[in-house]
């Protein structure tokens, strides 16, 4: 274990209070969390619905920091977030706890806090971006004189379900708080540590206790967050979609179902950005590529693709070499027989007789999965996994984009401009990468999903003396 | 039904006495399982058992022998619940219902002699915690068919006090539920809140007794907390369960003035058990039932036998009195296991909460 982070043992359970409006909030009800082999590692206060009821009745009343002071604080927050002890554990610490706990390889939570650390840094100018450009941020802009377009908030208070597959999902409600939000997370019970420590350090860095809390609930309550906010952003899967679809200020983060395309025959140059794509993050993530579409014969790409991906190693998440993610042995198994009975029709390249690696401890390396498909509609093409896992499809020219749809992320490895332009016409399909661009690439300034700022904000005219 | 009433050295003993535990378990054996004091149906149902209740019940764990035959109760006719020494009607207080949360309601009937020793042990209980007399009550509870509501009226009318009430059918909102129609319930609860604000801003109100859902809907309320703390100096919560954390925010946040007692009953035993005085600062919400009338043992479910104290394990009631005999029902609650005070006839209980429903399903599709 030399050499690995985590290492040094932290004694006893970490506490992971909620983070109410009056500050730490230490409940008798205390839902342990344990690392991917059963082990205790963290309790987790859990609040009942009165708590809820009021903090965020508190979120309500209380104010807005000027938006300098906003910007400053969220940079502020974003580095001690990513190099200061925060709640008495360093961030190697951290980074130990969430990678033992999730599963996620460490080098990945690594990445990650820089990715969560710049996103506050840049909030400002990301949400900029997304102003309409009739529109200014103030009232008191001169324009306003001769009338003029001003951006404003839809609402006050906005909350967030969110997920535990990956800590970069926490980069992304910083922009609700830059523009002036106050905010409340309920955090996956998953992993909780990753906001537990970012809303510390917001505090830290000069948010008020009742502009930004942290709030975590059984099933039962989780509800009354969304309903005690103006605004909720909800991260599920396809049942949360149509729970939550059709309903105004609730925007749905549904499943990534993230893609690539490749046209003409060189495909064994553009083979990296491939492989990466599937397995970067773990493959955790919305952005990783669930399915290959390729265009004439899709065997010797999932080959390729499969001999690639089998020569990466079993390792423990805390180890920095570590690629793959990692789950108890249980809840592994359950994953691999989901599926093995999926795959059913399909030819395995890659982890057909199983992708369970036991590790002795009670825990499981998800080794990679490769099914290639008989066609491009095959019903596989939309089953995402949190492992690195894919299905290679046919595809051809006369299929269109239809295999092609809802796609979070298309990597379009083709040169014909006319099908690159139907994908970025395609409302479906919510980012478009065209050529050697893996489907995980991100940047603070470009939207994710649309930006988050066209649902939290709108604008109206002011015109005055 | 006789025209007499038979009396009973033991059942019928003053209201200020407390019989031994043995001397009430046999005369109450006797008396529901002898053909001239018995009910009809429990003379009936006698001939089913395996043992013979006269003979062979006389501690508290000989009550184990009997089945659980609150089921039963859904569909018998309630005039063949009342015990024959009973001489007529007029000592019959009413029936009664549960509150229908598992199929239709099972009925239970309340005799004049058992509601004066309920009250007389309720207003025991308010003393102990110097609940002010001559104050009016404000009710959010269930009347109607359920005994909770004729029990505060009694109680109200002995303290001294005016008890103002709200219409409240929980049948309505368990069934909005069911049915996922929330919004319904909200709707129902709104409904409930604003009838409770205007008698709260009209009159005085010194006792309170409600819910733990509504006296939340009630704190989401400034204007109302403001009031409720102006006036109100006790708070009885109780038909539906209060977690540690949740009362904790009551008493110092929301409620920091008021005194907060919670009532864990239910129909079947006629009653209940009111919340110990804390004298430990630990906030441990523990219960102490009516004993030996009412009692309590907390078990595990898989071996029948005991949890250890300060376990948690799930609630059986017993109910032995002259007028009812409703002995070894395992309810739908878990309850820590707490030692009683002296004399007391079973166990006590605290942190009382549902069955967990266990929930292993894993979701497997999806990155979230």
């Amino acid at each position: 274990m030399e050499g690995m982070e985590g290492a040094q043992e932290i004694q006893g359970l970490v506490q992971l209070d909620a983070l109410g409006p009056r500050g730490a909030f230490r409940a008798r009800n205390r839902l342990t969390v344990p690392d991917v082999g059963g082990t205790p590692v963290a309790e987790l206060s859990l609040v009942p619905s009165l708590y809820v009821q009021r903090s965020m009745a508190a979120l309500h009343r209380a104010g807005t920091l000027p938006a300098d002071e906003r910007a400053a604080a969220l940079d502020r927050a974003g580095r001690i977030f990513a190099t200061e002890t925060v709640g008495g554990l360093t961030p190697q610490e951290y980074r130990a706890l969430v990678s033992r706990c999730s599963g996620l390889p460490v080098a990945v939570v690594t990445a990650a806090a820089e990715i969560v650390a710049d996103a506050a840094a840049q909030a400002r100018d990301t949400t900029s971006q997304a102003r309409p450009r009739g529109a200014v941020d103030h009232w008191n802009d001169p324009s306003t004189r001769q009338g003029r377009a001003v951006w404003t908030r839809r609402g006050d208070v906005f909350a967030v379900h969110a997920a535990g597959n990956h800590p970069g999902v926490h980069a992304l409600w910083l922009e609700a708080l830059v523009l002036g939000y106050r905010v409340a997370v309920r955090p996956s019970r998953r992993e909780p540590f990753t906001p537990h420590r970012l809303i510390s350090a917001l505090r830290e860095a000069g948010f008020p206790d009742d502009h930004v809390v942290l709030l975590p609930t059984d099933h039962a309550v989780a509800d009354g967050v969304i309903k005690g906010a103006d605004l909720a952003m909800v991260y599920g899967g396809d049942e949360v979609m149509k729970k939550y679809g059709g309903h105004p200020t609730v925007l749905p983060q549904g499943p990534g179902r993230s893609k690539i395309l490749i046209t003409g025959d060189d495909w064994r140059s553009h083979l990296d950005v491939i492989v990466d794509s599937i397995g970067d993050e773990g493959g955790t993530a919305c952005v990783n590529a669930t399915a290959v579409f390729v265009e004439g014969d899709p065997a010797p790409v999932a080959e390729a693709i499969a001999d690639r991906l089998a020569a990466i190693p079993s390792l423990p998440p805390q180890d920095p070499k570590a690629v793959l993610p990692v789950q108890p042995v249980k809840e592994a198994r359950a994953v691999e027989r989901y599926l093995l009975r999926s795959a059913e029709g399909t030819t395995a390249r890659l982890g057909g007789d199983g992708i369970v690696d036991e590790l002795g401890d009670g825990s499981a390396v998800l080794r990679p999965a490769v099914f290639q498909l008989p066609r491009g509609d095959a019903r596989q093409a939309g089953i995402e996994l949190g492992f690195p896992c894919v299905w290679v499809a046919p595809w051809s020219r006369a299929d269109g984009i239809e295999p092609l749809k809802n796609s979070l992320v298309l990597t379009a490895i083709t040169e014909d401009e006319q099908l690159i332009g139907h994908l970025v016409d395609e409302p479906t399909i919510s980012n478009v990468h065209v050529g050697d661009h893996p489907t995980y690439w991100m940047r603070p300034g470009t939207p994710h999903d649309g930006y988050l700022a066209e649902f939290l904000m709108r604008t109206k005219t002011v015109i005055r003396d | 039904m006789s025209n007499h009433s038979h009396v009973d050295r033991v059942l019928d003993c003053p209201m200020d006495e407390t019989p031994g535990a043995r001397d009430l378990l046999e005369a109450a054996m006797q008396w529901h399982f002898s053909p001239e004091t018995g009910s009809p149906f429990w003379l009936e149902r006698a001939k089913k058992l395996d043992f013979d209740p006269r003979a062979d019940v006389h501690t508290f764990d000989d009550l184990k022998l009997f089945p659980n035959v609150v089921n039963e109760l859904r569909e018998v006719r309630a005039e063949e619940l009342i015990p024959r020494g009973y001489g007529s009607f007029d000592d019959l207080y009413g029936v009664y219902e549960s509150g229908g949360t598992t199929g239709a309601p099972k009925r239970v009937v309340c005799m004049n002699d058992w509601m004066e020793r309920w009250l007389t042990f309720s207003q025991r209980k308010l003393d102990e915690r110097d609940c002010p007399r001559n104050v009016n009550w404000l009710a959010l509870m269930p009347d109607g068919p359920h005994i909770f509501g004729a029990a505060l009226r009694e109680g109200a009318r002995r303290n001294g006090g005016i008890l103002f009430t709200i219409d409240m059918d929980p049948r309505w909102v368990k069934k909005c539920i069911g049915e996922g129609r929330a919004e319904d319930a909200g709707r129902y609860a709104e409904h409930l809140v604003n009838q409770a604000r205007h008698l709260l801003e009209t009159q005085d109100v010194g006792v309170m007794i409600t819910t733990p859902p509504l006296l939340e809907r009630l704190a989401q309320d400034e204007r109302l907390v403001e009031l409720i703390n102006r006036k109100v100096s006790l708070i009885q919560w109780g038909g539906a369960h209060m977690d540690a954390d949740t009362r904790h925010l009551f008493r110092t946040e929301v409620f920091p003035g008021i005194q907060l007692q919670g009532a864990y009953g239910s129909t079947m035993i006629l009653g209940g058990s009111l919340e110990r005085v804390d004298t430990t600062g630990e906030d441990a919400c523990v219960f102490d039932p009516l004993s030996p009338y009412i009692s309590f043992s907390v078990i595990d479910p898989a071996t029948g036998e005991n949890v250890p104290y300060g376990e948690r394990g799930q609630v059986v009631m017993n109910h032995i009195s002259k007028g009812m005999l409703l002995p070894n029902n395992l309810e739908r609650d878990t309850a820590v296991r707490m030692r009683p005070p002296e004399g007391q006839l079973g166990d006590s209980v605290a942190q009382v909460a549902p069955v967990a429903s266990f929930d292993d399903e894993v979701v497997i599709e999806g990155v979230y």
